[in-house]
């Protein structure tokens, strides 16, 4: 079916928010923002302005199915907040979906381009509907009807979708295609994460494990920690974890331990990383892979000595049961919320430095921002000038989030936080409340 | 040189020397002569293409109504969507207006970029208002304009009276009535909301462009050149900073109280850090050059004739007249100020071989970055502040280049060349595009 050959597929593709409370998913992605606007004295007044979504809409999305019998199906736009510029966030698709969770990504989306000043808001929307559950022609009725009813509300300026859980390249090019055809132009910039051939990023979903590999030279070099030798632990081995060992095998760290969703492979020495990769392609997981290393179990993985942690595969990865157990110097979390918020503080209290999700993978939405400049300018960068610009905007994020850290004196993970409360709180003032 | 010139000038040039747009008209006239315009052109690119004018009523903060007046001129749209500043002062009027609309359209045409000329305002006194009276009145005159606005229409920019918080709320006040995020509708943002880097020190880097450029052409000028500048703020403090840093002497600098002289040239970085300081203190206690611990303090009026070889009045219009043309010692005069010579010392200058380099050239550099920030916001994407001071410079190097070549080629003065250029290339787009009917 699907045989565009650049873009995610759906396995591949991964969710762009936190682990959320499932009682309270609004509330619990807010608890440190609102921690962080309370720390840094934004007026609570303003602060609750900012909090509260701009927009929210509910629509009707009426499909035809294979058996020729009608159903309807929620859909779900949430726009938080314009400050900085249009809308930008996931259109989701899942089965159990409901709008709180919707706002709380679309919260999430907000502070996360805050952060690595990238000029959009947050937004975030879906429909509730299993994709697994239908084939791609009933999921291409219910994307472009659902594209039509939030026509209105959604363009180049005003908010931009991406792909997320349960969408992939194809279904972006579906919203594109519904969205030129209502206004009669190309307009690719609508979304970001097509295909190549539509105006998609040349670097697909590599970009999260470029700015993860910059962000960790950049620790490194704070920590004092040399690059060559440093030791290495990846959990998760897909398009974000196994592109790192790539790229940072490459720059002469010892990649000491790998793992996918079934098994783990652990060597002292350092791992023959190219050889895993390549089982892994041939063969879809690491099962199975020979060659000098101990097999261990994911769970085994992660109590091994290291340098460096980066778990790359699920949320809460690291929680209260195995956080003790934790024996490294840096973890830099590639994941969205690896760290449970318990296991945060035990962590914390071991010593051991965290580069928060916010920033440490924030290479994701800066490949979209820049696949929509591009879009806007009509012109396609070169891959090298695409690295080189992704590594200037992780790089100067590091930079004010570290100088937050030392004038606050707080966490690095509480230092981005308030740096995003701050951004936002600064355009809302200086903007004013129209009337 | 002619003393005649300067002790009896004719009664006509006595009345009109101090109004500065009838200057520029004079200087419009001249070169619309020298190209030999026929009536008909000359007729449209002397009158302004849409002039508004709205009522904008607000509530004041005693809960009174208040109606003020507001105004926007589009000069000329030929070569691009029109760019001007919006100015909040008691004594704003039409003619002014319209004459500052014509003189952004010249400007652009001159540096090349693609705009033409507006102007607008509003009479009120902002210091007389607060911040809420200022946002609503700022506000409501936005939606009155709102139909002649817009990034490929018109795009304003700060000027007397306004700032960066002023072009905040335009641009909110548009973006919500479009329904849509447009930083692109002004320039002179903050830097949070589609602002450019490099925006603030625009006009005094492009003067330092424009001075190196003339320096170069000129010889017998020393490497390292003694400069005057009248002026210390955003255009003449920086400026002189960043002249003191090419490696020239800063023999003088003025501002609104005194003047300062080192003939062996000031420490401008400490200069600089003193004016700095002092403009952070609350106004009552806010301290100028008159009371800077120099050496040689000197009344602000011998600026402008202070023993130098080259001369920037940075400061405000009418500084260089017939009352005290013959006594410049400077052989080069770069202005950054808008007409700080008077067509009549401007012809003593020329007279006596003095080189001008014109207002409309050198101090392009605001509006050349303003242009910047609307490309920025246009395509979405940022600049570092190399990369804006770079391209800056390119732009002034071949504004410079070209007017120069013109003033060369004609036997003219570089402000005649400048005015020349400027309407010969808005000219050409007219001829070009044709009369729509």
């Amino acid at each position: 079916m699907k045989d565009y050959s650049d873009g995610a597929s759906i396995d591949e593709a991964r969710p762009t928010g936190p682990a959320l409370a499932e009682e309270s998913p609004f509330r619990s992605m807010m608890s440190l923002f609102d921690e962080a606007a309370a720390q840094l004295g934004v007026d609570p007044a303003i602060y609750a302005i900012l909090r509260k979504p701009d927009r929210e809409i509910t629509v009707s999305v009426p499909v035809q199915l294979a058996d020729r019998s009608w159903t309807t199906f929620n859909g779900y736009r949430v726009q938080h907040n314009q400050g900085l510029g249009p809308f930008m966030g996931p259109l989701r698709l899942a089965e159990k979906l409901e709008l709180d969770e919707v706002r709380a990504l679309a919260g999430w989306m907000t502070w996360k381009c805050a952060v690595v000043n990238v000029p959009f808001g947050g937004s975030a929307g879906g429909i509730q509907l299993d994709p697994k559950a239908h084939n791609r022609r009933i999921l291409e009725r219910v994307v472009r009807r659902y594209t039509a009813n939030i026509l209105d509300v959604i363009g180049p300026d005003r908010d931009i979708l991406t792909p997320d859980a349960g969408t992939d390249a194809e279904m972006m090019a579906w919203v594109m295609d519904t969205v030129s055809s209502h206004q009669r132009y190309t307009e690719n910039a609508v979304v970001t994460g097509k295909p190549v051939a539509m105006g998609g990023s040349s670097l697909g979903q590599e970009a999260v494990a470029l700015g993860l590999e910059t962000i960790l030279r950049l620790a490194l070099e704070r920590y004092r920690v040399p690059v060559a030798g440093t030791s290495v632990i990846v959990q998760g081995a897909g398009v974000v974890g196994g592109t790192l060992v790539r790229l940072l095998h490459a720059a002469g760290l010892r990649v000491i331990g790998l793992s996918d969703s079934r098994t783990a492979v652990f060597s002292e020495k350092g791992l023959d990383v190219p050889a895993l990769l390549e089982w892994r392609r041939l063969h879809r997981h690491l099962e199975g892979a020979q060659g000098a290393f101990e097999l261990l179990t994911p769970a085994e993985l992660l109590k091994r000595p290291c340098d460096v942690l980066v778990p790359c595969a699920v949320a809460n990865a690291i929680d209260s049961k195995n956080a003790r157990g934790v024996r490294a110097r840096l973890i830099l979390e590639g994941a969205h919320g690896p760290i449970s918020a318990k296991a945060d503080r035990t962590l914390h209290d071991k010593g051991i430095v965290i580069v928060p999700d916010i920033l440490a993978n924030a290479g994701g939405v800066m490949a979209d921002y820049f696949e929509w400049v591009q879009n806007r300018q009509g012109l396609a960068w070169q891959p090298d000038v695409l690295k080189k610009r992704l590594a200037r905007f992780m790089t100067e994020a590091w930079h004010e989030v570290l100088e937050v850290e030392q004038r606050q004196r707080v966490r690095l993970r509480m230092a981005a936080h308030m740096l995003a409360v701050q951004r936002v709180a600064k355009a809302d003032q200086v903007r004013g409340i129209y009337a | 040189m002619s003393q005649a010139a300067v002790s009896s000038p004719s009664p006509a040039a006595v009345k009109d020397e101090f109004s500065p747009f009838q200057a520029m008209a004079d200087r419009f006239e001249a070169a619309a002569d020298h190209l030999k315009l026929d009536a008909g052109v000359r007729d449209v690119l002397r009158t302004p293409d849409r002039e508004l004018t709205v009522a904008i009523p607000i509530y004041m903060d005693d809960g009174k109504l208040r109606v003020f007046t507001g105004y926007r001129v589009q000069h000329n749209f030929l070569r691009g969507p029109c760019k001007g500043g919006i100015r909040f002062a008691p004594d704003v009027n039409l003619d002014e207006v319209r004459a500052l609309a014509a003189w952004m359209t010249w400007k652009c045409s001159i540096v090349g970029i693609p705009f033409g000329g507006g102007k607008g305002g509003v009479i009120c006194d902002p210091k007389a208002l607060s911040q809420g009276e200022l946002e609503r009145i700022t506000r409501r005159y936005t939606a009155s304009i709102m139909d002649i606005l817009g990034p490929d229409r018109d795009v304003p920019a700060p000027d007397v009276g306004t700032g960066e918080q002023t072009m905040a709320w335009i641009m909110d006040t548009y973006s919500m009535h479009v329904r849509r995020t447009s930083t692109a509708v002004v320039t002179g943002k903050p830097l949070n909301l589609g602002g450019s880097k490099g925006r603030r020190e625009a006009t005094g880097r492009g003067l330092m462009f424009a001075m190196r450029e003339a320096l170069r052409t000129m010889k017998d000028m020393p490497a390292q050149a003694r400069i005057a500048v009248q002026g210390a703020g955003n255009v003449g403090g920086i400026g002189a900073l960043l002249l003191h840093r090419e490696g020239h002497k800063i023999v003088a600098l003025s501002d609104e109280r005194g003047a300062i002289h080192d003939p062996s040239g000031l420490d401008m970085p400490a200069v600089m850090a003193w004016l700095d300081e002092q403009g952070r203190l609350p106004k009552e206690k806010r301290k100028f050059l008159d009371s800077y611990p120099a050496e040689h303090l000197v009344p602000k009026e011998k600026l402008l004739e202070i023993d130098c070889d080259v001369l920037a009045p940075c400061a405000v219009e009418n500084q260089i007249t017939s009352k005290n043309v013959d006594r410049v010692k400077a052989r080069l005069i770069v202005e950054g100020a808008n007409g700080p010579t008077t067509a009549v010392a401007d012809e003593v200058l020329d007279k006596r071989g003095i080189v001008v380099v014109p207002d409309i050239l050198s101090n392009a550099g605001g509006v050349t970055v303003s242009y910047f920030e609307w490309v920025q916001d246009r395509m979405g994407y940022f600049w570092t502040e190399e990369v804006v001071n770079a391209r800056l410079e390119q732009t002034m190097v071949s504004a410079f280049a070209e007017v120069h070549g013109t003033a060369k080629k004609h036997g003219v003065s570089l402000r005649k060349a400048a005015y020349i250029l400027a309407l010969d290339r808005v000219a050409t787009v007219y001829r070009m595009r044709g009369v729509f009917s």
